[in-house]
This record gives C-alpha cells, sequence and structure tokens, in this order.
C-alpha cells in the first residue's frame, strides 16, 4: 500500500513542472555572432564603370585575407602596385563615387572621383587617428582592348570605407610593451606593460595579425618610451602558417633566429607580451610556447605572465577614497555596496586641514591632498600619527579656480600637479611625493592644464587643456630625459606629442583612466549636451557600452582594473555604477578618486 | 494382449528399413555433390549456391520446425508484427500532423516577422533617399550614393532584431546593376548555399514574396540545419532591387518533433510488447489445454483407454474437455465390447469342439465296430461303413485342427523350446512321406543337411509344419521332385520345401495360410485336408517367432518357406534362403508357358504370414490397429473364428529378381508397397491379383485346395 502511495506520489511529481530541486550553476552561453558579413563579388562580365566602381569599393569591406576579389577589379598593373595594407581611411558614410566627364564613356578611359568626409585614418603601423576634412581621390579606369571590360587602372593606395563597415570589420586590440622611461620602478621590480592600441582585421586571422604586429615593434608615438623584449629583427618564423592555439589554449610560435639565444627571462618577458596582448583574442590563449632555432625557448601560462610582468589593469584597488562633508579625507572599500566611510588614518583623515581634492598613491600608504582655498598641496602618510608637514607646492593664483589642480600619482610614487594660475601655469612632478617640484616641459601645449591624470604605466599622462573656451583632452607620453637638461641630479621630464583624445568634444569637464589604454571622459560635443564616454587613448571609440547617463558631473574616478566600478561625483553626491546596473548613491562627499 | 508383447511389431519392421532409405539419399547426395565438384568442374556454380543455401538453411531448420509446430510462437510473432505495423502507422501520422502543426505555427509566425522586415527595409530605402537627396543631388541622374555601408547597416539593423531566431541575407538581384551586389550575411550564415537556386529565381520574376525551405549552411564549422527561407524584392535607395531574405532556423521545432518521435517510439515499443505478451498470454490460456489434449489422445491411439483429461471450470475449454472424455468413454465402452465378443465367438469355437468330441468318441467307437464288421454286410453297406469311417476320420481331424487352432485363439499354445537338430526332424517328416511319395511317384530331396542345423524350437511343432509342408509339396507335386532345403546363417535357420507342381496364381500366396481357403470354393471340401493345415502351421511359426511365407508361380510351382530364430527370443532379420528359389521361371528368363520372357512378369510370390506372434496382436484388436498405414488390415466379420487371421506379411507380388536374394528379402518383403495392406478374406478372390493370373485360370482348378491341404 504504501509502495502504491509512493508510486502515485512519483508518478505525480513526474506530471507536473518542478517547483524545487537542486542548485544549479547555469553555464553561460556564449553569445550569438550576429555580426553582418558582405561576401566580395568578382566583377561580372561586361560590368559598367560604375559597377566596377562600385563593386571594388565594396570588395573593400568584405573579409577576403588578401583583397584577391578587390584586385580582380583593378588592372594587372594596378594590382600589383595597390597595396592595400598602407592605410585605411574612415569615412562618415561610406565613399560616393561621382563620374567626371560622364560623357566619354565610349573612349576606353574614364575618370571617378571618390567623395567623402573623413573620419580617421589608420596607417601603416595599424595605429588609429582621428581625422577630419574631406577625402577626394582619383580613380581612374580604362577598357581593356582585348576584352572590353573596365578595369581601374589608377586606384588610390590603401583602403577606404564608411565608419560603420569600418566598426564591423576592425577590432581595436593592445599590443603591450614595457616602460623604458622609469628611471626605477617603485615597489614592484616588475616590469611595467605598457598598452599599444592597434586596429587589425576582426575576421582575418586576428591573431596571427596581432603577433606579427606585435613582433613589428611599438607604433611610432609610444615607440621613444617603451621597449620590445624581442631581439631586434625577430619575426615569425619563414613558412609558419596560421596561428592558432590548441584545444587547451596552448598557442606555439615558432620564432626565427633572431631570437633563439634570449635567456629565459627574457623570453618570459616576451611571451608575456604575447599573452597580454592576445588576452583579448577568441579563441582565447591560455598558454604562449615560443619556439626558435628548432627548440623550445619558454612556456608561458596567463597566470605565469602576471607573475612576470604587469600592467596597470593588474592593480586593484583596496579603497575608494574622497573628501567627506567635513572636508576630511575618507574611505570606502572598494568593489563592495558599502556605503559608510572611515576617516583614514593620519592627519588627512582627522580633519585638521580642509581638503579640496585628494590624490591617494598606487600603493596607498600615503596621499596628497589639495587644501579647500586650492592654494596648497600636502603630501603625507596614511598612517596614524603621522604629521601634517608643511605644504609641497603652493599655487599663487587669484581665485580658487586658478590655483592647484587636483594632484596624480604615478606608479613610481611621483606626485603631478597643474598650477592653473594664469600668470604662472605650470605642470610639476614632485618625484616621491616630496622634494622640491619638477616642472615638466610640455612643448607644443598651449593653455592652461585644468587637470592631470597620469597612466598606471607612467609613460602617458591625460590633460585636461582649457584653451580659449574650449576644454580638450590630450593624451602625452612623459620623456625623462638625463642629458637634455636639467640639473645633473634630476632627469628632464617632458611631456610631448600631445594628441587630441576626443576631438568631437569641446568641453572636456572630467576624466579618469579606465583600463590599459582607456578612459571615461565626461564633456560635451558642440551644441550637445553633457555626456559620459569611454574613448580609447588614440581617440577612437572603443567597442564596449558606454556608462550610464549621469546629469551634472564633476569629477569622475574609475580604476584601470575594470571590475572596480565608476565613480562619480555629481549633483546626487557620491554615486558609483556596479557592473549591469544603474546609479547608486555611495554617501555624501566631493572628489572620490581611486588610487592613482 | 500383454502377451503380445510385439503388438506394434507390424509397424516396427515397417519403419525400420525407412530410416536407412531415409538417411541414404542424404549420404548420396553428399556423394554426388562431391562427384559434381570433381567431376563437373566447369559448372561450379550450382553446387556452390547449393552449398551456401544448405548452410544458410541448416540454422534455420530448427526455427522452421519450432515455428511449424508452435501454435504459441506464431500467434505471439504475428501479434506483435501486426502491433508494430499499426504502431509504425500511428506512429507516422502523429509524427506527420505535429510536424505540419509545429509548422504551421512557425511559418506563420516567421511571415509576420518577414513581412515586417521587408517594410523596414523599404522604409530605411525612402528616408536614405530623403536624407541623402538634399545633400547630394545628382544632377546627372547618376547613382551617387554610395549603398555600400548603408546595405551592411540595414543587414545587421534587421538582424540584431532576432539573435537566433533568424538571420538575415542579402543577394543581389539577377539583373544586379549599381552597388551593393555583394551578398551580405549576418549570423556567419552563407548566403549563396543557404539560399535555394529556384527561390532566388522565383524572386527574381516576382516582386512578391516567396518562401522556401532549406538547410542553413554555416561558413564556420557549425552544423547546418534545416530552415524556413522568407525572401522579397526589394529597393535600394538608388532604387535598384536587391534581394532580401529572411531565414528561421527550425532547430526549435526539429526537437519538439525528436521529442515527439522519442516518446512516441518509447510509447509504441511499449504497446508492442505489452500486445505480445498478452498474446503469449491468451495463447497459453488455450494452447495448454490443446497441448494436454493432444497428449491424452496420443495416449489413447496408444492403447492406454483410462486417459482422461482434467477438466476445471465451465469455459469452452473445459467443453471440450468433457467431450474429448466422453468420447474416450464412448470409445473404450465399444472396444471393450469387442473384444467381448471376439472372446465369446472363440470360446464358442473351443466349446463346440469340446463338446462335439464326446459324441464323436461315441460315434467313433460304434463306427469302428461297423467298419469291423463291414465284410459281413453287402457291397453297398460295406461301402457306407467304409466311408463313415473315412469321413469320421476327416471329422476327427478337423476337429482336432479346430481345438488347436482354438488353442492358439485363446492364447494357450505353449512353446515347448529346446535345441533341436532341424535335420533329424526334415528326416523323420521325409520318411514319414515316403509312403505317400512312393505313391505319386514323387522322389524327395533333402539338401543342404551336411551341416547341422540348430535351432531353439518345439520340434513337435516344427515338425507338424514340416510335414504340412512336404505332404503339401508331393501331393500337388504331379510327380516331379520335391527338394527340402535346409540352411543356417546369422542368427536364423530356415527350411524351405520346393515343388514343381502347378504353382500358385498372384495373390495365392497369401491366401493360403487362410483357413478353409480353397481356390474354387464352389468345389465342396470332399477331399484333401481340413483346410486348416497351413493356418495351423503359421500359427506355429509365430509362436516361434518365425516365418511361414509361400511363393509361387503359375505353372512354375512353389516354395515354402519356414524361418525360425535360433534362439527364441531373437527377433528375426532375415532368413538364409530365398523365397524366391533360384530356379523360377523368372529367374530362367522363361514365361508361364515355359517359354523366355522378357518382361512378363508371372512370378508370384507371398511372404505370407507368419510373423512373429504379436502379428496377430493389431488384428485381434481393430480398434488399435489404424496407427500404422502399414499394417494389414482386415475385417473381423471377414474372419471366421476370429479376426487373428490376417496377416500381413505378404510383401510384394511381384518380387524384382534382386531382391530375394539374401537375407534382405523379409523386410523387403514387408514394407515395400501397398500390396502389404491387402486383405485376405476366404473366398474372395483379390481381383487386382487375379488379373496377371488370368491366363493360366484353366489349370485353377488342379491347384484347388492347395492351400487347405495340410497334415
Amino acid at each position: 500500500m504504501a509502495y502504491a502511495a509512493g508510486g502515485v506520489v512519483l508518478l505525480a511529481g513526474c506530471a507536473s513542472m518542478p517547483d524545487s530541486g537542486d542548485l544549479r550553476g547555469v553555464e553561460s552561453t556564449p553569445r550569438q555572432d550576429t555580426q553582418v558579413r558582405v561576401f566580395a563579388m568578382p566583377p561580372s562580365e561586361d560590368a559598367t564603370p560604375t559597377q566596377i566602381v562600385q563593386g571594388f569599393l565594396e570588395a573593400l569591406t568584405s573579409d577576403d585575407p588578401d583583397y584577391k576579389t578587390a584586385r580582380q577589379y583593378l588592372t594587372p598593373q594596378a594590382a600589383k602596385t595597390w597595396r592595400p595594407e598602407l592605410s585605411t581611411t574612415v569615412l562618415s558614410n561610406g565613399p560616393g563615387a561621382r563620374a567626371d566627364r560622364p560623357d566619354r564613356e565610349d573612349t576606353g578611359s574614364l575618370s571617378y572621383t571618390l567623395t567623402g568626409s573623413k573620419v580617421a585614418t589608420v596607417d601603416e603601423q595599424q595605429s588609429f587617428a582621428p581625422a577630419s576634412g574631406p577625402y577626394d581621390k582619383l580613380v581612374h579606369l580604362t577598357k581593356d582592348a582585348k576584352s572590353g571590360q573596365w578595369r581601374i587602372d589608377v586606384v588610390p593606395q590603401g583602403v577606404v570605407m564608411g565608419k560603420s563597415d569600418f566598426q564591423r570589420n576592425y577590432m581595436s586590440v593592445n599590443k603591450y610593451y614595457f616602460a623604458s622611461n622609469t628611471t626605477r620602478t617603485a615597489g614592484t621590480a616588475l616590469p611595467m606593460a605598457v598598452a599599444d592600441p592597434v586596429y587589425v582585421r576582426r575576421h582575418v586571422d586576428p591573431t596571427t595579425r596581432m603577433v606579427n604586429s606585435l613582433l613589428g615593434g611599438p607604433t611610432t608615438w609610444l615607440d621613444p618610451v617603451v621597449r620590445s623584449s624581442f631581439p631586434t629583427g625577430t619575426a615569425l618564423r619563414e613558412g609558419t602558417g596560421p596561428l592558432t592555439p590548441d584545444d587547451r589554449g596552448r598557442l606555439t610560435v615558432p620564432l626565427n633566429d633572431s631570437a633563439a639565444e634570449v635567456g629565459t627571462g627574457r623570453c618570459e618577458e616576451m611571451a608575456a607580451q604575447l599573452l597580454f596582448t592576445l588576452r583579448g583574442l577568441s579563441p582565447a590563449v591560455d598558454e604562449v610556447e615560443l619556439r626558435a632555432g628548432g627548440g623550445q625557448l619558454c612556456s608561458l601560462t596567463r597566470e605565469g605572465a602576471e607573475i612576470v610582468a604587469t600592467r596597470g589593469a593588474l592593480h586593484q584597488p583596496e579603497y575608494l577614497y574622497f573628501v567627506d562633508g567635513e572636508r576630511r579625507l575618507a574611505r570606502i572599500a572598494a568593489g563592495t555596496s558599502d556605503t559608510d566611510p572611515d576617516p583614514v588614518p593620519g592627519p588627512l583623515g582627522e580633519g585638521g586641514t580642509t581638503l579640496r581634492s585628494v590624490a591617494v598613491a598606487r600603493d596607498e600608504r600615503s596621499a596628497a591632498g589639495v587644501g579647500v582655498d586650492g592654494k596648497s598641496l600636502y603630501v603625507t602618510s596614511l598612517v596614524a600619527g603621522s604629521s601634517l608637514g608643511e605644504p609641497v607646492l603652493s599655487s599663487r593664483g587669484k581665485t580658487e579656480d586658478d590655483r592647484l589642480t587636483a594632484p596624480s600619482w604615478d606608479a613610481q610614487g611621483g606626485l603631478w600637479v597643474a598650477d592653473r594660475d594664469p600668470d604662472a601655469p605650470g605642470l610639476y612632478l614632485l618625484e616621491d611625493g616630496g622634494g622640491e617640484p619638477v616642472e615638466v616641459r610640455t612643448p607644443g601645449l598651449d593653455g592652461r592644464v585644468r587637470a592631470v591624470r597620469v597612466a598606471a604605466d607612467g609613460v602617458r599622462i591625460a590633460l585636461v587643456v582649457e584653451e580659449g573656451e574650449r576644454r580638450s583632452l590630450l593624451i602625452g607620453r612623459i620623456e625623462r630625459n638625463t642629458e637634455a637638461g636639467g640639473t645633473d641630479e634630476r632627469p628632464a621630464v617632458t611631456v610631448l606629442e600631445l594628441r587630441s583624445a576626443t576631438p568631437e568634444l569641446e568641453q572636456v569637464t572630467a576624466m579618469s583612466w579606465a583600463g590599459d589604454s582607456r578612459l571615461v571622459v565626461v564633456g560635451r560635443e558642440e551644441g550637445g549636451v553633457e555626456q559620459m564616454k569611454y574613448v580609447e587613448v588614440d581617440g577612437s571609440t572603443p567597442d564596449v557600452t558606454p556608462p550610464a547617463a549621469l546629469t551634472g558631473v564633476k569629477a569622475v574616478t574609475a580604476s584601470e582594473d575594470e571590475l572596480a566600478p565608476l565613480v562619480a561625483y555629481s549633483v546626487d553626491g557620491i554615486v558609483r555604477l556596479p557592473s549591469g546596473a544603474q546609479w547608486q548613491k555611495v554617501t555624501e562627499g566631493t572628489a572620490p578618486v581611486y588610487p592613482g | 494382449m500383454s502377451g503380445d508383447s510385439a503388438a506394434s511389431a507390424p509397424g516396427r519392421p515397417g519403419d525400420r528399413p525407412e530410416r536407412p532409405v531415409g538417411r541414404k539419399p542424404a549420404g548420396s547426395r553428399w556423394g554426388r555433390l562431391f562427384e559434381g565438384g570433381l567431376l563437373e568442374g566447369g559448372v561450379q556454380g550450382s553446387p556452390v549456391i547449393r552449398l551456401f543455401m544448405r548452410w544458410v538453411r541448416r540454422p534455420l531448420l530448427p526455427v522452421m520446425r519450432l515455428w511449424r509446430r508452435n501454435i504459441q510462437l506464431k500467434v505471439v510473432a504475428t501479434t506483435l508484427l501486426m502491433s508494430l505495423g499499426v504502431v509504425l502507422l500511428l506512429g507516422f501520422v502523429v509524427i506527420g500532423q505535429v510536424r505540419n502543426g509545429l509548422l504551421d505555427a512557425k511559418v506563420k509566425a516567421s511571415q509576420s516577422q518577414a513581412t515586417g522586415g521587408f517594410a523596414v527595409a523599404k522604409q530605411q530605402a525612402e528616408e536614405a533617399v530623403s536624407v541623402t537627396g538634399d545633400e547630394e543631388t545628382a544632377a546627372d541622374g547618376r547613382p551617387s550614393q554610395s549603398v555600400i555601408q548603408w546595405m551592411s547597416d540595414l543587414v545587421e539593423s534587421l538582424s540584431s532584431g532576432g539573435q537566433g531566431a533568424f538571420d538575415v541575407v542579402t543577394l543581389p538581384a539577377a539583373d544586379a546593376s549599381g552597388s551593393g551586389r555583394g551578398p551580405r550575411a549576418s549570423g556567419q550564415v552563407n548566403p549563396t548555399a543557404s539560399v535555394p537556386a529556384e527561390l532566388r529565381e522565383r524572386i527574381d520574376e516576382n516582386t512578391s514574396a516567396a518562401q522556401s525551405y532549406t538547410r542553413i549552411v554555416y561558413d564556420t564549422g557549425k552544423e547546418s540545419q534545416p530552415a524556413l527561407v522568407i525572401g522579397k524584392q526589394v529597393n535600394d535607395p538608388n532604387r535598384d532591387p536587391y534581394q532580401l531574405y529572411y531565414l528561421f532556423p527550425l532547430t526549435q521545432e526539429e526537437k519538439s518533433l525528436s521529442l515527439v518521435k522519442g516518446t512516441l517510439a518509447t510509447a509504441g515499443l511499449f504497446v508492442v510488447v505489452l500486445l505480445g505478451a498478452i498474446a503469449w498470454l491468451v495463447v497459453r490460456q488455450v494452447v495448454t489445454p490443446v497441448r494436454m489434449a493432444a497428449g491424452i489422445a496420443e495416449r489413447l491411439s496408444a492403447g492406454r483407454l483410462q486417459e482422461r483429461m482434467k477438466v476445471t471450470g465451465e469455459d469452452d475449454i473445459a467443453r471440450l474437455g468433457e467431450a474429448f472424455n466422453k468420447m474416450a468413454q464412448n470409445l473404450q465402452l465399444k472396444i471393450s465390447q469387442l473384444e467381448d465378443l471376439s472372446r465369446m465367438q472363440r470360446r464358442f469355437v473351443s466349446d463346440v469342439s469340446h463338446e462335439l468330441r464326446t459324441p464323436l468318441t461315441t460315434v467313433r467307437m460304434a463306427a469302428d465296430v461297423i467298419h469291423e464288421a463291414r465284410e459281413d454286410f453287402d457291397p453297398v453297406t460295406a461301402r457306407s461303413a467304409e466311408l463313415l469311417a473315412d469321413q469320421l476320420d476327416r471329422f476327427e481331424s478337423l476337429l482336432a485342427d479346430l481345438l488347436e487352432i482354438s488353442r492358439f485363439d485363446a492364447g494357450a499354445a505353449a512353446l515347448e523350446a529346446e535345441p533341436i537338430d532341424l535335420r533329424d526332424v526334415v528326416r523323420r517328416v521325409v520318411s514319414g512321406a515316403e509312403p505317400l511319395a512312393e505313391r505319386k511317384g514323387t522322389r524327395v530331396k533333402v539338401v543342404g543337411d551336411q551341416q547341422p542345423v540348430v535351432a531353439e524350437a518345439d520340434a513337435r511343432r516344427v515338425e507338424r509344419v514340416l510335414r504340412n509342408l512336404v505332404v503339401n509339396a508331393v501331393e500337388h507335386g504331379e510327380g516331379r521332385d520335391v527338394v527340402v532345403r535346409l540352411a543356417a546363417a546369422g542368427g536364423a535357420v530356415a527350411v524351405a520345401v520346393r515343388d514343381y507342381g502347378v504353382g500358385l496364381k498372384p495373390g495365392e500366396a497369401t491366401r493360403v495360410f487362410s483357413r478353409f481357403w480353397r481356390a474354387d470354393p464352389a468345389r465342396a471340401r470332399t477331399t484333401g485336408g481340413t483346410g486348416l493345415g497351413l493356418s495351423i502351421a503359421l500359427e506355429d511359426a509365430r509362436l516361434h517367432g518365425g516365418w511361414l511365407q509361400a511363393w509361387g508361380e503359375p505353372g512354375g510351382g512353389s516354395q515354402f518357406r519356414l524361418t525360425l530364430p535360433r534362439t527364441a527370443d531373437e527377433p528375426l532379420r532375415g532368413s538364409p534362403i530365398p523365397l524366391e528359389p533360384k530356379d523360377s521361371r523368372r529367374n530362367r528368363g522363361l514365361d508361364d508357358a515355359g517359354l523366355p520372357s522378357g518382361g512378363r512378369h508371372g512370378g508370384k510370390s507371398a511372404t505370407a504370414p507368419a510373423r512373429q506372434p504379436g502379428a496377430d496382436g493389431p488384428a485381434r484388436d481393430p480398434f488399435a490397429l489404424p496407427p500404422t498405414a502399414v499394417t494389414p488390415t482386415a475385417d473381423p466379420t471377414a474372419l471366421p473364428g476370429n479376426g487373428a487371421r490376417v496377416v500381413a506379411r505378404t510383401g510384394s507380388t511381384r518380387m524384382t529378381p534382386g531382391t530375394p536374394a539374401g537375407d534382405g528379402t523379409p523386410h523387403g518383403g514387408g514394407t515395400g508397397d501397398g500390396t502389404a495392406t491387402r486383405r485376405t478374406s476366404r473366398g474372395e478372390p483379390d481381383s487386382g491379383a487375379e488379373g496377371p493370373g488370368g491366363g493360366s485360370a484353366s489349370r485353377d482348378g488342379e491347384r484347388d485346395g492347395e492351400a487347405s491341404r495340410g497334415r
């Protein structure tokens, strides 16, 4: 009887949907790839010149690895000389083709003009640069005497396509090199990897192309301040096919004989460069094995790479710091939903000095604060009982806005700050957070520096520069040169080749590093409203969703560790944006900063 | 009956030779195959095929046998097959309906989605025209606008609406002009392979939307899958047509369908198993009583008439059992009635004989007195006295024979067997017949008496048999020699008596052993023996477990052969002397008239009666007789006194020259053909046997009474 009853219960259980049961993890299904691909078509028989030109332009947007189909639109001579890899021109709306002298079609010679407005260019080194201005190139067609087919015999070098096609076909990947200009590394002996973003074609074997690009060296802009662990002349061994990781994510990279003599330490740095570079690509690479001269040089796993070298995104902040309602320095554990701030130990947290803005060193042992009037910069230790001391730097600006900016620490313990005094503007570096401030030379910089943020790698600096009514975001590289000038003891520090990362924004109000080569920017376009967005250091827009809109943002901070939530100071106080959620209020206060 | 331990003997000797016959061809087939394979090298195909067929069939034979014999297997297998068929049919119908239902829903949803998509594409093209129309006015009317990017953006925006639910593909129209000709596809779809060519042609010709089923082929390693593709021709901003396709993968539908399939298959399997089990149970319920009835019937037919079926319940099976039992009971009753009747008749004959004996003794004594004094009478009276004495002698011997026969019938005859030398018996008989032979002018020769011929036998009975045979031979030998041949071989001894008289007509060889048989029934039995001599001789031979057989041919004389086992219990396997003598006409190639004859077959042999004593068992029990067709049958009512005289051992009436040779004769003769079933009944000559002998009908008279000669 009991068995029968049990059977009935069991059957009843089977016959209805379960409302309880075991806990089980959900495997995330990979997001389906809905990318649109264009399939290039070879020229059809007796195609008109217009069809030839349009077909050629269309073939440029396809995934054809070597543009074989596009070359079929060219005369054999032009096909030989045309080098699509030289450059990529991105137009806002795709190239238009206008026929010149259309009435002379029957003469066997015809010209078209490709038109459009330039948005950006990608040079031979695959380095992206924003561009503007009209695009105007000539395309010339001839009619083959024998076959009677129209073909292009004069074609501009490189590839041209519209913006959305560019976004579909290309992706930004960071190459990693090691910072070379640092006189010393503070706290850690690991070489600091610097991201060097380049654009590669998304569907055309990106792994191999990235390896080749990495071996080819850094882009020109970054070259003076970085070094590559790969010996000069290192390349993939000849005849190497496409590189693909095996089932366990292990990628074998055969190198030529130039790399055959490197030691294990150097080799591991090389492997770390590769692993950092390939980390975002699919299929994922978990381990790199370098081979040269017929033998294995070394093998390094992804975890091993973080022991060999470091990069900014690997540093996880412990606390989020801000200035609380009593103008003291307070902190909240980062990455938690904690909303209860604690004053930091040490003089800045004790309320002896009212603060306007702060910066905490990346090791979170010392902090710098600018007084509420913006006049004085204090540097002190975050240890209870230490004293505040005298200000290390003072400004003589007339108003609060004309005095010191918020300071910024670099990875080596240097403290950067700018003086906004219109009479004596300047960018200063305090080595080790103290001593005599060094005035940093900024050749080519017009206008006043309104904000300073140094990248974790210490070789790039982001400045908000005010020039008239316009405040733009500029990225420069930091060169330290012991010979070129300055005193004997101190190297001259120069910020060189400042370039705009957000040419379209005319009012940048706040910014912060948000990754190895990424910043989060609050600004306003011409005629637009204030918005918050991510930008790459090369000026391109990264392929990530922008943060949710927030009004009245006065300050923003993000960690280079992308897991830490974005934090902003807005009219609602200090708010943060956890991943996948809306803005949340944290607490009252101003000037939130992550270490750095 | 229990005394006739060899009740089924008539059947058994019939069976025995059959087996070798059956086995032999099999062996010879192998031999033939072997020879064929070796000698007929040119036609190797057929033996190989035959060998293969046999090889294939061999393991199937037990299965076939089981199939033929087992009704349960048949019913269960048929049920399984039929239910499987129904389940399959049902499965096809249900799956077809589910498939149609799924497809209908999917097609409707897909069509509305695709229609919306086509509208969006059209709208975007119009918007693009209106936007760019202001900027770049193409004065020359040429397509100034690049649709390359527009088209890619369109595909992307369309496909982003349904990740995984559908993919979007554009293809150039057949008369592609302008830009944007390159196929575009979302979701790694291979556009040209996934869109069927017929659909493309249709879209080219017709501006309305069309749909088709296809397989989506992916450029990545992903497996292709069935899909519904809906396409339409749409204009781009330059008013150039292109083809826009929506591809809806039917993955989900296929999953649902395979779920239904799996469910149906499982359910079907269960149903088939259930039906099979039900059939097995039901058939078992029916077959078990039927098998029991078959077993009981077999036992009944084997004579165990008291067997009954167990009947439980009141259902159809129980009724069958009851009817069966009733039938068995009635049979048992009838059989015992008939047995009683038969026993009564035998006792009556025996009693009559005994009762006649007492007055006969008195009559005899009186007749002897009269006979002694006959010389005192007048000649007529004296003659009457002599006749009286003669007929009294005859009466006495007839009575004695009848008593003897009734003793046999009653099973009262006892065999007093002891080792005897048959030569002594033969000598005694021959010397006893010497006076008669001299009277007839016949010489009796004894052949084969150099060696002792010893057998365990009853000397008195053997002597009686042989005397009967020798006297008969002398009487019917027409003055010619009579040869008595003795032989011993194997486990048997034989004595054959050969005469060269009128012989036997076809069919007579068996009938000579019948009681009171005579060739011409019209003639009164006034002379000779009682007509029971050979019958008694046959019974004597049977008592020994031996054979008494006759052979004869018209005009060629006859031969009677007595074969006895060397030891009393041993069954006979053959006889040392062939039944048909070597000097028969046929063997010499002569016809009835003594002329050489090629094709005629005048020879008539009859291996009549004498068989094991049990041979009369079945005859006495007619209801038990039928089982073996080979067994001779007789109408009991046609037999005088009792039904036991029916003998079967007639054997072949036409023996081939070869068969008599050796000791195989009795077997061959006994089993051969339909003649073994011939009925022998007094006074009814077998018409069939009469036929060939018609030519010598004129001599019938001379042979009259041949069989009745005795003693």
